[in-house]
């Protein structure tokens, strides 16, 4: 036996390139539509035109009379199956009854009304176009603020008001902090409607098994274990004979964080033709159907001294909820209401939410959920009052924040942040872009007539949902380690990764911990038959909640393995290391290979253990994890177009540890794109009829590679106490930290022409206009 | 969505407007019209083409037409629905002498929905305008051919 024993190199905090991708970057990767059954039908969903009208009648005949159709369901077949779910609850909610397919009347542009199954995908098109409906149209309302006003048209006619809710927090005391101060700013904020856009769309296949009474359901989801509970009730089904399995998941951004009409009409359709069957997703159906994020119309009001000490926040939040309430519709407002004070240290906040209904897809989870909105405002509103008090950004920053002796820190909203120290992120950021000299830079091309802007965000989010207390769903998360005879380990995550790139960081995690071959490790998830319940992956959560479930299972293991090598090498006085349980007294060590080999031989057992390898941690966090950073963006504005081109994107994150930078850096892009795709282009915009106008990718710009700055990555590194990876999150980071910098850092160009705000998105024609009208 | 403009036809009014209430000739100038049948006083049934950007699909529709003024205005309503969406419009027609021929300006609302607004937003203005040109256009030509 070998004693000498070389501690192999550790993987976490190295830059491991992502064993998912040589899949995904060769197209053999398995998504939905990919996978093909015998005997498979298509499903084509007919939607309303219209986004109100009742239904008069339906007539079906011409299209299940036309060749290839198998079946065709409306409203009236499906009214047993139950309501497309809400998991959200606030007091005195209400709930419009959401029917998987239309009853006798739409709500929305998309809302689908019936279900044509054919033996083939072009044939269930055409015979869709067949249906007649006779439609009753009535009057629609897309404008939050116009569905609040007098006499607007009922989205639900139960409701006329439009109001889902209303919702109020407050904490210290606002009238005082009001009375007291100096100076008091002022100003709407929205955060515009935007269309999540994953490269893949959704697409469901729905595989019945009458003679094992098993469904199983295949469907591009973040959460495959919280879709079985949920598609089981609304089918009647136990939920133990349902299978979900997402297999590879092309993003989701929050759209997929959903349980939607279409899942469980799929598995109502397989059920009843008893054949397997399967609906993708168009990308028109895509942008109408699939939830939408944001939708804010925000008033803040903040109160403050003249030196800039920051004494109150007032917020008043009008959310379009579009016309039903998805998975988490509600809820997604009151994240905003958590996260109002942001980084500063104010204990006087109040928050007016009102939900409205409009006649308009769901809004729901979108990257940030809550968080963007909600920094949003707080950073262009302390860029507002660093405009009025003529104080430098950077400054009124700095004398706000949260001081580092202050952790754990209480906030206004209920929260308790763990860990932080919000100036050495910014700080870092002012060194990297040469603070001092930009602004020297600036003030020179101001003389020469050039809009060069210098903008920055401080942010703070609330990642790794959560304490199951604060969740809709249970916050915890689960994982299984198992190591087989010949002592290969597979990690099974309940976290359902779907681009995060946790088949390589928890392998790492796992890799470390076992002292094996990373090579040697498999992460399965996303399969409701395989992995034991879990959450899923959304709010930031996978690595810093399911991440630790892997490492306590870990823990567990590595316990039980010392058990078997102290028994094979006949002592108590051992240590695990380098894949190896070594005596210390003679330094003779087994390797995992063979200890795992005697656990299912189980020639001979320790005292009080089971045979085999395998241990389950399901782990719940004591709290959530509060990341933070500061992005720093240096804009150039065209005169005579109005483009703005970003110069320099700085952004230094905190997230805690970092497990692989090269994941980090991969997310921190990824967020940024999609904050700047807000900031500057993206816009999900209804006529006042309730038609979606931006229907397609020629009239909703996403970023495209080349409308990317290079985006410089930094990073401060101050772990969590929550869990014992000190990982904090980074999915949403980018996202959230970009918009209010990008906006700050335009505004701050276009300053000299007097404009104080920006609204999003802040399009070449929209400041071309504010140009041109300066000039008049 | 406000469709306004006018075109000069080489016809005195009396000519323009008594074409523009004759089914026959309607069902010849309004571009891609396959049959216009009548279902009642002044009250027709419409098949046509519709084709804008790369969409393109049957639609099927009623025109009517009302407050007639003859020879100076009237007023026109047009509904149909298709594959591709849906298009509801009301405008006034004003007939007035130019030049020895006609102005007829047009002034109306129009409301498009279904994929034809979600895809084809950016082209409905564009292709509202190129119909109504042809419309005049053919109107031209027919009454020339008719001569």
């Amino acid at each position: 036996m070998a004693t000498t024993i070389t501690k192999p190199e550790t993987l976490v905090g190295k830059r491991i390139r992502r064993r998912e991708d040589p899949r995904l970057i060769t197209g053999t990767a398995t998504y939905v539509d990919d996978i093909k059954m015998p005997g498979m039908h298509y499903a084509t969903i007919v939607r309303s035109p219209h986004a109100a009208a009742r239904i008069r009648s339906i007539n079906t005949k011409k299209a299940a009379a036309h060749k290839g159709v198998i079946a065709v369901f409306t409203g009236k077949d499906t009214q047993k199956v139950g309501p497309v779910p809400c998991g959200a609850s606030l007091p005195g909610l209400r709930v419009p009854h959401h029917h998987i397919l239309a009853m006798d009347r739409v709500y929305f542009a998309g809302h689908p009304v019936a279900v044509v199954v054919a033996t083939d995908r072009y044939v269930a098109a055409d015979a869709a176009d067949l249906i007649e409906v006779d439609w009753d149209v009535l009057p629609a309302v897309a404008d939050p603020e116009k569905a609040l006003a007098k006499g607007a048209p009922a989205v639900h006619p139960e409701w006329p008001d439009n109001v889902a809710f209303n919702y109020h927090q407050e904490g210290g005391n606002v009238e005082k902090a009001f009375s007291e101060a100096d100076v008091v700013v002022k100003q709407r904020i929205t955060s515009q409607r935007l269309i999540p856009t994953a490269m893949e769309t959704r697409g469901v296949v729905a595989d019945w098994r009458p003679a094992d009474r098993q469904l199983n359901l295949y469907s591009s989801t973040q959460i495959p274990h919280l879709m079985r509970t949920l598609v089981a009730q609304m089918l009647g089904l136990e939920e133990n004979r349902l299978r979900v399995v997402a297999p590879e998941v092309g993003g989701g951004f929050g759209s997929k964080l959903n349980v939607y009409a279409e899942e469980a009409l799929m598995g109502f359709v397989a059920m009843k033709i008893q054949q397997p069957v399967k609906w993708i997703e168009s990308r028109r159906e895509n942008f109408l159907c699939t939830i939408h994020g944001r939708g804010h119309v925000d008033h803040y009001e903040v109160a403050a001294k003249r030196d800039g000490t920051i004494l109150g926040i007032k917020l008043h939040i009008i959310q379009d909820l579009g016309a039903y309430h998805q998975l988490l519709t509600p809820a997604i407002p009151t994240l905003s209401v958590l996260m109002m004070p942001g980084l500063y240290k104010t204990q006087n906040v109040r928050a007016d939410i009102v939900g409205v209904f409009t006649n308009c897809v769901p809004t729901d989870a979108y990257r940030g959920a809550g968080r963007p909105e909600a920094t949003h405002g707080i950073e262009r509103m302390v860029d507002v009052l660093a405009a009025e008090l003529k104080m430098d950004p950077a400054e009124i920053r700095l004398k706000n924040f949260v001081t580092k002796e202050q952790f754990p820190f209480p906030t206004a909203t209920g929260l308790t942040y763990d860990s932080g120290d919000y100036a050495a992120p910014l700080k870092k950021a002012l060194d990297i872009v040469d603070y001092q000299n930009l602004r020297n830079e600036q003030a020179q091309a101001r003389k020469q007539g050039k809009l060069m802007g210098i903008g920055m965000s401080t942010y703070g989010e609330i990642c790794a949902f959560g304490p199951s207390p604060a969740t809709p769903a249970g916050g915890w998360e689960s994982a299984t380690v198992k190591i087989d005879p010949t002592g290969k380990v597979t990690v099974m995550t309940g976290a359902s990764p779907h681009g995060q790139g946790e088949e390589t960081t928890f392998a790492q995690i796992a890799a470390d911990e076992l002292g094996v071959n990373i090579d040697d490790i498999l992460v399965l998830h996303g399969d409701t038959a395989v992995v034991q319940y879990g959450i899923g992956t959304f709010g930031s959560r996978s690595t810093a909640v399911g991440g630790t479930a892997v490492y306590f299972a870990l823990q567990d293991l590595k316990a039980k393995i010392k058990k078997f090598g102290a028994m094979l090498l006949g002592s108590d006085d051992v240590s695990f290391s380098g894949g190896q349980v070594i005596c210390n007294k003679t330094g003779k060590s087994k390797s995992i290979q063979e200890i795992a080999a005697a656990s299912y031989r189980a020639m001979k057992l320790p005292p009080n253990t089971e045979p085999g390898l395998i241990s389950t941690h399901f782990w719940e966090p004591p709290n959530f994890t509060f990341p933070f950073g500061a992005h720093i963006v240096v804009t150039d504005v065209d005169r005579d177009t109005g483009a703005v081109a970003v110069r320099r994107y700085v952004a230094v994150d905190d997230c805690g540890n970092i497990l692989n930078p090269l994941i980090v850096d991969g997310q921190i892009h990824g967020g940024v794109a999609q904050g700047l795709g807000q900031a500057l282009w993206e816009q999900a915009v209804y006529d006042d009829n309730g038609q979606l106008v931006t229907g397609e990718l020629m009239d909703y710009a996403v970023p495209k590679a080349h409308m990317m700055p290079r985006i410089e990555s930094d990073h401060t590194t101050t772990p969590t106490s929550v869990n014992p990876l000190g990982v904090k999150g980074v999915g949403e980071a980018g996202t959230i930290g970009c918009s209010p910098a990008v906006v700050n850092s335009v505004v701050d160009a276009l300053a000299p022409l007097g404009v104080k705000h920006l609204d999003m998105p802040m399009t070449p024609e929209t400041i071309w206009k504010l140009i041109a009208r300066s000039k008049s | 969505m406000k469709i306004a403009g006018s075109y000069t036809v080489p016809f005195p009014p009396e000519r323009a407007y008594e074409m523009m209430q004759d089914p026959d000739v309607l069902a010849r100038s309004i571009p891609g019209c396959e049959s216009l049948e009548k279902i009642g006083e002044n009250e027709y049934r419409m098949k046509m083409k519709m084709v804008l950007a790369s969409l393109s699909g049957a639609f099927e529709g009623k025109v009517r037409l009302a407050d007639q003024k003859p020879p100076s205005s009237f007023r026109m309503v047009v509904e149909g629905s298709g594959k591709i969406g849906f298009v509801k419009g009301d405008g006034l027609l004003t007939l007035t002498p130019k030049d020895g021929g006609t102005e007829v300006a047009y002034d109306g609302d129009a409301q498009v929905g279904g994929t034809m607004a979600a895809v084809g937003q950016r082209l409905i203005d564009a292709t509202a305008k190129m119909m109504i040109k042809r419309f005049f256009e053919n109107l031209r030509s027919v009454e020339v051919s008719s001569r």
